[in-house]
Protein backbone atom coordinates (compact mmCIF):
# COMPACT_ATOMS: atom_id res chain seq x y z
CA UNK A 1 0.00 0.00 0.00
CA UNK A 2 2.98 2.50 0.66
CA UNK A 3 4.64 1.41 -2.16
CA UNK A 4 1.66 2.44 -4.29
CA UNK A 5 1.21 5.71 -2.15
CA UNK A 6 4.57 6.52 -2.94
CA UNK A 7 4.17 5.79 -7.17
CA UNK A 8 1.40 8.11 -7.65
CA UNK A 9 3.46 10.97 -5.60
CA UNK A 10 6.31 10.14 -7.03
CA UNK A 11 5.61 10.67 -10.59
CA UNK A 12 3.46 13.87 -9.43
CA UNK A 13 6.54 15.37 -7.84
CA UNK A 14 8.49 14.26 -10.87
CA UNK A 15 6.39 15.93 -13.35
CA UNK A 16 6.40 18.84 -11.12
CA UNK A 17 9.51 19.30 -11.15
CA UNK A 18 10.36 18.82 -14.48
CA UNK A 19 7.81 21.62 -15.16
CA UNK A 20 8.87 24.27 -12.90
CA UNK A 21 12.44 23.83 -14.13
CA UNK A 22 11.29 24.25 -17.50
CA UNK A 23 9.64 27.47 -16.48
CA UNK A 24 13.07 28.57 -14.67
CA UNK A 25 15.32 27.33 -17.71
CA UNK A 26 16.06 30.35 -19.43
CA UNK A 27 16.31 32.59 -15.80
CA UNK A 28 19.04 29.87 -14.89
CA UNK A 29 20.45 30.04 -18.11
CA UNK A 30 21.39 33.96 -18.27
CA UNK A 31 22.50 32.89 -14.52
CA UNK A 32 25.11 30.23 -15.68
CA UNK A 33 26.29 32.61 -18.73
CA UNK A 34 26.66 35.34 -16.19
CA UNK A 35 28.77 33.09 -14.22
CA UNK A 36 30.83 31.70 -16.93
CA UNK A 37 31.09 34.92 -18.17
CA UNK A 38 34.47 37.33 -16.59
CA UNK A 39 34.32 39.24 -19.69
CA UNK A 40 31.48 41.36 -18.80
CA UNK A 41 33.74 43.65 -16.72
CA UNK A 42 36.11 44.10 -18.91
CA UNK A 43 33.76 45.30 -21.69
CA UNK A 44 31.82 47.31 -18.84
CA UNK A 45 35.47 49.01 -18.68
CA UNK A 46 35.68 49.67 -22.61
CA UNK A 47 31.72 51.52 -22.71
CA UNK A 48 32.89 53.60 -19.71
CA UNK A 49 36.45 54.31 -21.40
CA UNK A 50 34.66 55.10 -24.57
CA UNK A 51 32.24 57.68 -22.83
CA UNK A 52 35.11 59.73 -20.98
CA UNK A 53 36.80 60.16 -24.38
CA UNK A 54 33.50 60.99 -26.63
CA UNK A 55 33.01 63.47 -23.40
CA UNK A 56 36.62 64.95 -24.08
CA UNK A 57 36.59 64.99 -27.57
CA UNK A 58 33.40 67.05 -27.77
CA UNK A 59 35.63 69.76 -25.59
CA UNK A 60 38.18 69.71 -28.23
CA UNK A 61 37.74 72.12 -30.72
CA UNK A 62 38.13 70.58 -33.94
CA UNK A 63 39.71 73.24 -35.80
CA UNK A 64 41.83 74.52 -33.47
CA UNK A 65 43.48 71.04 -32.54
CA UNK A 66 42.82 68.84 -35.41
CA UNK A 67 45.56 66.81 -34.83
CA UNK A 68 44.66 66.28 -30.91
CA UNK A 69 40.72 65.91 -32.29
CA UNK A 70 41.85 63.01 -34.81
CA UNK A 71 43.68 61.22 -32.60
CA UNK A 72 41.22 60.95 -30.04
CA UNK A 73 38.31 60.12 -32.85
CA UNK A 74 40.66 57.16 -34.16
CA UNK A 75 41.28 56.00 -30.50
CA UNK A 76 37.79 55.92 -29.81
CA UNK A 77 36.47 54.00 -33.09
CA UNK A 78 39.26 52.01 -32.70
CA UNK A 79 37.90 51.18 -28.94
CA UNK A 80 34.04 51.00 -30.52
CA UNK A 81 35.08 47.99 -33.10
CA UNK A 82 36.98 46.22 -30.38
CA UNK A 83 34.28 46.63 -28.12
CA UNK A 84 31.63 45.09 -31.11
CA UNK A 85 33.85 42.15 -31.73
CA UNK A 86 33.77 41.40 -28.10
CA UNK A 87 29.92 41.62 -27.71
CA UNK A 88 29.63 40.03 -30.63
CA UNK A 89 31.36 36.93 -29.19
CA UNK A 90 29.83 37.41 -26.17
CA UNK A 91 26.98 37.43 -27.49
CA UNK A 92 27.60 34.16 -29.42
CA UNK A 93 28.67 32.40 -26.52
CA UNK A 94 25.92 33.26 -24.49
CA UNK A 95 23.74 31.56 -26.96
CA UNK A 96 25.91 28.81 -26.97
CA UNK A 97 25.81 27.98 -23.63
CA UNK A 98 21.71 28.82 -23.46
CA UNK A 99 21.32 25.95 -25.99
CA UNK A 100 23.37 23.22 -24.00
CA UNK A 101 21.56 24.08 -20.84
CA UNK A 102 18.57 23.52 -22.80
CA UNK A 103 19.24 20.04 -24.91
CA UNK A 104 20.80 19.10 -21.14
CA UNK A 105 17.58 19.88 -19.70
CA UNK A 106 15.40 17.95 -22.18
CA UNK A 107 17.74 14.47 -22.40
CA UNK A 108 17.75 14.88 -18.55
CA UNK A 109 13.75 14.85 -18.75
CA UNK A 110 13.35 12.31 -21.06
CA UNK A 111 15.47 10.14 -19.11
CA UNK A 112 13.65 10.76 -15.97
CA UNK A 113 10.43 10.25 -18.18
CA UNK A 114 11.61 6.68 -19.63
CA UNK A 115 13.13 5.49 -16.24
CA UNK A 116 9.40 6.03 -14.87
CA UNK A 117 7.89 4.33 -17.67
CA UNK A 118 10.17 1.36 -17.48
CA UNK A 119 9.37 1.31 -13.78
CA UNK A 120 5.93 1.06 -13.61
CA UNK A 121 5.50 -0.69 -17.03
CA UNK A 122 3.88 -3.69 -15.25
CA UNK A 123 2.62 -2.49 -12.06
CA UNK A 124 -0.14 0.71 -11.62
CA UNK A 125 0.84 3.51 -9.63
CA UNK A 126 -2.02 3.49 -7.60
CA UNK A 127 -5.67 0.98 -7.42
CA UNK A 128 -9.13 1.70 -7.45
CA UNK A 129 -12.06 -0.61 -7.76
CA UNK A 130 -12.58 -1.37 -11.56
CA UNK A 131 -16.16 -0.85 -11.93
CA UNK A 132 -15.59 3.38 -10.64
CA UNK A 133 -13.98 3.89 -13.56
CA UNK A 134 -15.86 1.44 -15.77
CA UNK A 135 -16.18 1.65 -18.89
CA UNK A 136 -12.50 2.79 -19.32
CA UNK A 137 -11.01 0.63 -16.97
CA UNK A 138 -9.11 -0.79 -19.76
CA UNK A 139 -7.54 2.70 -21.29
CA UNK A 140 -6.76 3.81 -17.76
CA UNK A 141 -4.91 0.89 -16.91
CA UNK A 142 -2.68 1.03 -20.14
CA UNK A 143 -0.14 -0.56 -20.11
CA UNK A 144 -0.32 -3.15 -17.16
CA UNK A 145 -3.96 -4.97 -18.13
CA UNK A 146 -4.50 -4.71 -14.37
CA UNK A 147 -8.20 -3.99 -14.15
CA UNK A 148 -8.83 -0.75 -11.97
CA UNK A 149 -4.85 -0.21 -11.77
CA UNK A 150 -3.98 3.28 -13.04
CA UNK A 151 -1.18 3.52 -15.46
CA UNK A 152 1.75 5.28 -16.05
CA UNK A 153 0.65 6.79 -19.26
CA UNK A 154 -2.73 8.05 -18.35
CA UNK A 155 -0.80 9.21 -14.86
CA UNK A 156 1.45 10.76 -16.67
CA UNK A 157 -0.92 12.73 -18.74
CA UNK A 158 -3.38 13.92 -16.16
CA UNK A 159 -0.46 14.73 -13.72
CA UNK A 160 1.23 16.84 -17.35
CA UNK A 161 -2.09 18.81 -17.52
CA UNK A 162 -3.05 19.34 -14.16
CA UNK A 163 0.67 20.63 -13.05
CA UNK A 164 0.71 22.49 -16.51
CA UNK A 165 -2.62 24.46 -15.05
CA UNK A 166 -1.40 24.99 -11.82
CA UNK A 167 1.40 26.54 -12.84
CA UNK A 168 0.10 29.01 -15.49
CA UNK A 169 0.21 31.87 -13.61
CA UNK A 170 4.00 31.96 -12.56
CA UNK A 171 5.14 31.35 -16.28
CA UNK B 1 0.78 58.03 -71.79
CA UNK B 2 -1.50 60.78 -73.08
CA UNK B 3 -2.88 59.96 -76.53
CA UNK B 4 -3.59 62.73 -78.70
CA UNK B 5 -7.00 63.75 -79.79
CA UNK B 6 -7.16 61.81 -82.82
CA UNK B 7 -10.59 61.07 -85.11
CA UNK B 8 -9.76 57.33 -84.31
CA UNK B 9 -10.62 57.50 -80.68
CA UNK B 10 -12.63 54.67 -79.55
CA UNK B 11 -15.79 56.96 -78.76
CA UNK B 12 -16.32 58.10 -82.09
CA UNK B 13 -15.06 54.94 -83.63
CA UNK B 14 -18.68 54.60 -85.67
CA UNK B 15 -17.86 57.85 -87.23
CA UNK B 16 -14.43 57.00 -88.59
CA UNK B 17 -13.78 55.93 -92.08
CA UNK B 18 -12.43 52.16 -92.44
CA UNK B 19 -9.15 53.40 -93.67
CA UNK B 20 -8.80 56.18 -90.54
CA UNK B 21 -10.15 52.91 -88.72
CA UNK B 22 -7.43 50.80 -90.35
CA UNK B 23 -4.71 53.37 -89.47
CA UNK B 24 -5.79 53.80 -85.95
CA UNK B 25 -5.57 50.28 -85.27
CA UNK B 26 -2.16 49.85 -86.60
CA UNK B 27 -1.05 53.19 -84.26
CA UNK B 28 -2.31 51.50 -81.20
CA UNK B 29 -0.74 48.36 -82.23
CA UNK B 30 2.68 50.10 -82.75
CA UNK B 31 2.20 51.85 -78.88
CA UNK B 32 0.58 49.14 -77.29
CA UNK B 33 4.36 46.77 -78.80
CA UNK B 34 6.64 49.42 -77.70
CA UNK B 35 5.00 49.27 -73.82
CA UNK B 36 5.13 45.74 -73.88
CA UNK B 37 8.78 46.16 -74.80
CA UNK B 38 9.66 48.56 -72.38
CA UNK B 39 7.70 46.49 -69.62
CA UNK B 40 9.94 43.24 -71.01
CA UNK B 41 12.86 45.58 -70.56
CA UNK B 42 11.95 46.50 -66.88
CA UNK B 43 10.80 43.30 -66.39
CA UNK B 44 7.59 44.23 -65.24
CA UNK B 45 6.08 42.16 -68.15
CA UNK B 46 2.47 40.04 -67.52
CA UNK B 47 -0.09 39.50 -69.46
CA UNK B 48 -3.25 41.34 -69.58
CA UNK B 49 -5.53 38.80 -68.32
CA UNK B 50 -3.58 38.21 -64.78
CA UNK B 51 -3.52 41.80 -64.79
CA UNK B 52 -7.42 42.10 -64.74
CA UNK B 53 -7.34 39.29 -61.85
CA UNK B 54 -5.15 41.07 -60.03
CA UNK B 55 -7.39 43.87 -59.89
CA UNK B 56 -10.53 41.54 -59.12
CA UNK B 57 -8.65 40.54 -56.34
CA UNK B 58 -7.81 43.49 -54.59
CA UNK B 59 -11.72 44.10 -54.82
CA UNK B 60 -12.47 41.27 -53.16
CA UNK B 61 -9.53 41.55 -50.42
CA UNK B 62 -9.33 44.75 -48.10
CA UNK B 63 -6.80 44.22 -45.41
CA UNK B 64 -2.61 42.85 -45.50
CA UNK B 65 -2.41 41.29 -48.68
CA UNK B 66 -2.54 44.62 -50.46
CA UNK B 67 0.69 45.30 -49.95
CA UNK B 68 2.50 43.10 -52.25
CA UNK B 69 -0.06 42.84 -54.87
CA UNK B 70 -1.12 46.67 -54.94
CA UNK B 71 2.80 47.61 -55.26
CA UNK B 72 2.99 45.86 -58.66
CA UNK B 73 -0.59 46.86 -59.99
CA UNK B 74 0.81 50.50 -59.12
CA UNK B 75 3.94 49.76 -61.17
CA UNK B 76 1.81 48.05 -63.57
CA UNK B 77 -0.95 50.52 -63.84
CA UNK B 78 0.08 54.04 -62.76
CA UNK B 79 -2.61 55.73 -63.36
CA UNK B 80 -6.23 54.92 -64.99
CA UNK B 81 -4.39 55.89 -68.54
CA UNK B 82 -1.64 53.43 -68.29
CA UNK B 83 -3.79 50.59 -67.46
CA UNK B 84 -5.91 51.39 -70.65
CA UNK B 85 -3.42 50.89 -72.42
CA UNK B 86 -2.02 47.58 -70.63
CA UNK B 87 -5.78 46.74 -71.28
CA UNK B 88 -5.26 47.32 -74.85
CA UNK B 89 -1.91 44.82 -75.25
CA UNK B 90 -3.63 42.18 -74.02
CA UNK B 91 -5.88 41.90 -76.87
CA UNK B 92 -2.96 42.26 -79.48
CA UNK B 93 -3.05 40.51 -82.27
CA UNK B 94 -6.94 40.63 -82.43
CA UNK B 95 -7.65 44.07 -84.36
CA UNK B 96 -11.25 43.82 -84.74
CA UNK B 97 -12.14 44.02 -81.29
CA UNK B 98 -9.92 47.21 -80.02
CA UNK B 99 -11.99 49.54 -80.44
CA UNK B 100 -14.81 47.55 -79.03
CA UNK B 101 -12.21 47.16 -75.96
CA UNK B 102 -11.41 50.75 -75.49
CA UNK B 103 -15.64 51.33 -75.46
CA UNK B 104 -15.86 48.54 -73.24
CA UNK B 105 -13.41 50.19 -70.39
CA UNK B 106 -14.67 53.61 -71.07
CA UNK B 107 -18.15 52.21 -70.59
CA UNK B 108 -16.85 50.17 -67.53
CA UNK B 109 -17.38 51.03 -63.65
CA UNK B 110 -14.11 52.26 -62.44
CA UNK B 111 -13.62 53.44 -59.20
CA UNK B 112 -11.33 53.85 -57.08
CA UNK B 113 -10.91 51.63 -54.16
CA UNK B 114 -8.96 53.16 -50.50
CA UNK B 115 -5.44 52.97 -51.62
CA UNK B 116 -6.14 55.08 -54.76
CA UNK B 117 -5.68 52.04 -57.26
CA UNK B 118 -8.58 51.71 -59.86
CA UNK B 119 -9.75 48.77 -59.97
CA UNK B 120 -12.60 47.55 -62.63
CA UNK B 121 -15.54 45.76 -60.95
CA UNK B 122 -17.07 43.74 -64.28
CA UNK B 123 -14.98 41.71 -65.78
CA UNK B 124 -15.95 38.58 -67.64
CA UNK B 125 -14.11 36.00 -65.74
CA UNK B 126 -13.19 32.97 -67.57
CA UNK B 127 -13.05 29.32 -66.87
CA UNK B 128 -9.37 29.11 -66.72
CA UNK B 129 -8.86 32.53 -64.50
CA UNK B 130 -11.00 31.58 -62.15
CA UNK B 131 -8.75 28.65 -61.23
CA UNK B 132 -5.93 31.50 -61.05
CA UNK B 133 -8.09 33.34 -58.92
CA UNK B 134 -8.82 31.41 -56.20
CA UNK B 135 -5.76 30.46 -56.02
CA UNK B 136 -4.64 33.69 -55.62
CA UNK B 137 -8.03 34.45 -52.87
CA UNK B 138 -6.37 31.09 -51.13
CA UNK B 139 -2.62 32.44 -51.24
CA UNK B 140 -3.70 35.73 -49.73
CA UNK B 141 -5.40 34.23 -46.90
CA UNK B 142 -2.60 31.90 -46.28
CA UNK B 143 -0.60 35.36 -46.30
CA UNK B 144 -3.00 36.78 -44.05
CA UNK B 145 -2.37 33.57 -42.04
CA UNK B 146 1.16 33.89 -41.64
CA UNK B 147 0.96 37.78 -40.28
CA UNK B 148 -0.81 36.44 -37.80
CA UNK B 149 1.22 33.92 -37.10
CA UNK B 150 4.39 35.61 -36.95
CA UNK B 151 2.67 38.28 -34.32
CA UNK B 152 0.96 35.58 -32.27
CA UNK B 153 4.25 33.63 -31.98
CA UNK B 154 5.83 35.07 -28.96
CA UNK B 155 2.51 34.86 -26.93
CA UNK B 156 1.29 31.53 -27.87
CA UNK B 157 3.37 28.13 -27.05
CA UNK B 158 4.07 28.17 -23.08
CA UNK B 159 4.96 24.49 -23.55
CA UNK B 160 1.91 22.52 -22.46
CA UNK B 161 -0.57 24.01 -24.56
CA UNK B 162 -2.60 25.36 -21.76
CA UNK B 163 -4.96 28.34 -23.24
CA UNK B 164 -5.64 31.71 -21.45
CA UNK B 165 -7.63 31.18 -18.17
CA UNK B 166 -11.23 32.86 -19.02
CA UNK B 167 -13.60 33.02 -16.67
CA UNK B 168 -15.42 29.85 -18.06
CA UNK B 169 -12.57 27.60 -18.27
CA UNK B 170 -12.05 28.49 -14.27
CA UNK B 171 -15.26 27.73 -13.68
CA UNK B 172 -14.98 24.94 -15.60
CA UNK B 173 -11.65 23.43 -13.98
CA UNK B 174 -12.95 24.57 -10.68
CA UNK B 175 -16.30 22.63 -11.17
CA UNK B 176 -14.36 19.15 -12.20
CA UNK B 177 -12.62 19.43 -9.14
CA UNK B 178 -15.55 20.16 -6.89
CA UNK B 179 -17.35 17.44 -8.54
CA UNK B 180 -14.59 14.80 -8.63
CA UNK B 181 -14.17 15.66 -4.54
CA UNK B 182 -18.12 14.88 -4.16
CA UNK B 183 -18.17 11.99 -6.48
CA UNK B 184 -15.70 10.53 -4.67
CA UNK B 185 -17.45 11.32 -0.99
CA UNK B 186 -20.65 10.28 -2.11
CA UNK B 187 -21.34 8.86 -5.27
CA UNK B 188 -18.62 6.37 -6.43
CA UNK B 189 -20.12 3.31 -4.54
CA UNK B 190 -23.15 3.34 -6.76
CA UNK B 191 -21.76 4.08 -10.20
CA UNK B 192 -19.07 4.71 -12.18
CA UNK B 193 -17.26 8.07 -11.90
CA UNK B 194 -17.37 9.08 -15.58
CA UNK B 195 -21.33 9.33 -15.90
CA UNK B 196 -21.00 12.61 -13.34
CA UNK B 197 -18.72 13.76 -15.46
CA UNK B 198 -20.70 13.19 -18.26
CA UNK B 199 -23.46 15.46 -16.76
CA UNK B 200 -21.12 17.63 -15.60
CA UNK B 201 -19.89 18.24 -19.58
CA UNK B 202 -23.50 18.55 -20.67
CA UNK B 203 -24.24 21.25 -17.63
CA UNK B 204 -21.31 23.35 -19.01
CA UNK B 205 -22.78 23.08 -22.35
CA UNK B 206 -25.79 24.75 -21.34
CA UNK B 207 -24.62 27.17 -19.17
CA UNK B 208 -21.83 28.41 -21.59
CA UNK B 209 -24.21 30.84 -23.10
CA UNK B 210 -24.31 32.69 -19.94
CA UNK B 211 -21.03 33.42 -19.57
CA UNK B 212 -19.38 36.35 -21.92
CA UNK B 213 -17.55 35.45 -24.58
CA UNK B 214 -14.16 37.03 -25.07
CA UNK B 215 -12.84 37.81 -28.45
CA UNK B 216 -11.80 34.51 -29.13
CA UNK B 217 -8.44 34.60 -30.38
CA UNK B 218 -8.11 32.78 -34.08
CA UNK B 219 -5.28 30.29 -33.39
CA UNK B 220 -3.41 30.04 -36.76
CA UNK B 221 -0.81 27.71 -37.46
CA UNK B 222 1.53 26.22 -39.99
CA UNK B 223 -1.29 23.17 -40.55
CA UNK B 224 -3.98 25.92 -40.81
CA UNK B 225 -2.09 27.08 -43.43
CA UNK B 226 -1.54 24.55 -45.42
CA UNK B 227 -5.04 23.48 -45.38
CA UNK B 228 -6.41 26.72 -46.59
CA UNK B 229 -3.60 26.49 -49.52
CA UNK B 230 -4.69 23.09 -50.08
CA UNK B 231 -8.32 23.98 -51.15
CA UNK B 232 -10.07 23.58 -47.72
CA UNK B 233 -12.74 26.34 -46.56
CA UNK B 234 -11.42 28.75 -44.15
CA UNK B 235 -15.37 28.15 -43.06
CA UNK B 236 -15.05 24.83 -42.43
CA UNK B 237 -11.51 24.89 -41.12
CA UNK B 238 -12.33 27.68 -38.44
CA UNK B 239 -15.73 25.38 -37.26
CA UNK B 240 -13.19 22.40 -37.09
CA UNK B 241 -10.72 23.95 -34.76
CA UNK B 242 -13.94 25.38 -32.79
CA UNK B 243 -15.08 21.60 -32.37
CA UNK B 244 -11.11 20.75 -31.70
CA UNK B 245 -10.75 23.23 -28.87
CA UNK B 246 -13.99 22.23 -27.19
CA UNK B 247 -12.70 18.38 -27.14
CA UNK B 248 -9.28 19.82 -25.69
CA UNK B 249 -11.29 21.85 -23.31
CA UNK B 250 -13.46 18.58 -22.36
CA UNK B 251 -10.25 16.85 -21.86
CA UNK B 252 -8.89 19.40 -19.38
CA UNK B 253 -11.92 18.72 -17.52
CA UNK B 254 -11.58 14.91 -17.44
CA UNK B 255 -7.50 15.25 -16.41
CA UNK B 256 -8.42 17.66 -13.87
CA UNK B 257 -11.66 15.41 -12.54
CA UNK B 258 -9.55 11.98 -12.15
CA UNK B 259 -6.54 13.87 -10.89
CA UNK B 260 -8.74 15.88 -7.94
CA UNK B 261 -10.37 11.57 -8.07
CA UNK B 262 -7.33 9.64 -7.45
CA UNK B 263 -5.60 12.50 -5.49
CA UNK B 264 -8.70 12.32 -2.61
CA UNK B 265 -8.59 8.49 -3.15
CA UNK B 266 -5.17 8.43 -1.93
CA UNK B 267 -5.65 10.87 0.77
CA UNK B 268 -8.50 9.16 1.97
CA UNK B 269 -6.27 5.97 2.01
CA UNK B 270 -3.89 7.57 3.69
CA UNK B 271 -5.60 8.48 6.85
CA UNK B 272 -7.32 5.22 6.92
CA UNK B 273 -10.84 6.71 7.14
CA UNK B 274 -11.87 4.62 4.12
CA UNK B 275 -10.79 0.80 2.49
CA UNK B 276 -12.52 0.39 -0.66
Amino acid sequence: MAESCAAWLLVLSAVFLCNLCKILLPSFSSLVSRLLQEDAEQEYEMRSDIQTMRQELSNISMMDEFAKYARLERKINKMTDKLKTHVKSRTAQLSKIKWVISIVFYVLQAALMVSLIWKYYSEPVTVLPSKWIAPLERLVAFPTGIAGGVGITCWLVVCNKVVAIMLYPIS
Amino acid sequence: MASPAVPGEPGNGAAMSASQRRAEIRRRKLMSNSEERMNRIMGIHKPGNSDELRFERLDKSDSLSLSSLTKRSDILSGDGGLSAEHHCSSVDGKEPYIGDKMDFLKNADVRDDSNGVRNRTDVNSEPTSRGLDEYLSRFDEAMKLRNQLNSEKPSADNGNGVDELDSFRIFRLVGSALLAFAVRMFVCKYLSIFAPFLTLQLAFMGLSKYFPKGEKKVKTTVLTAALLLSGIPSELINRSLDTYSKMADVFTDLCVYLFTFIFCHELLLYFGSEIP
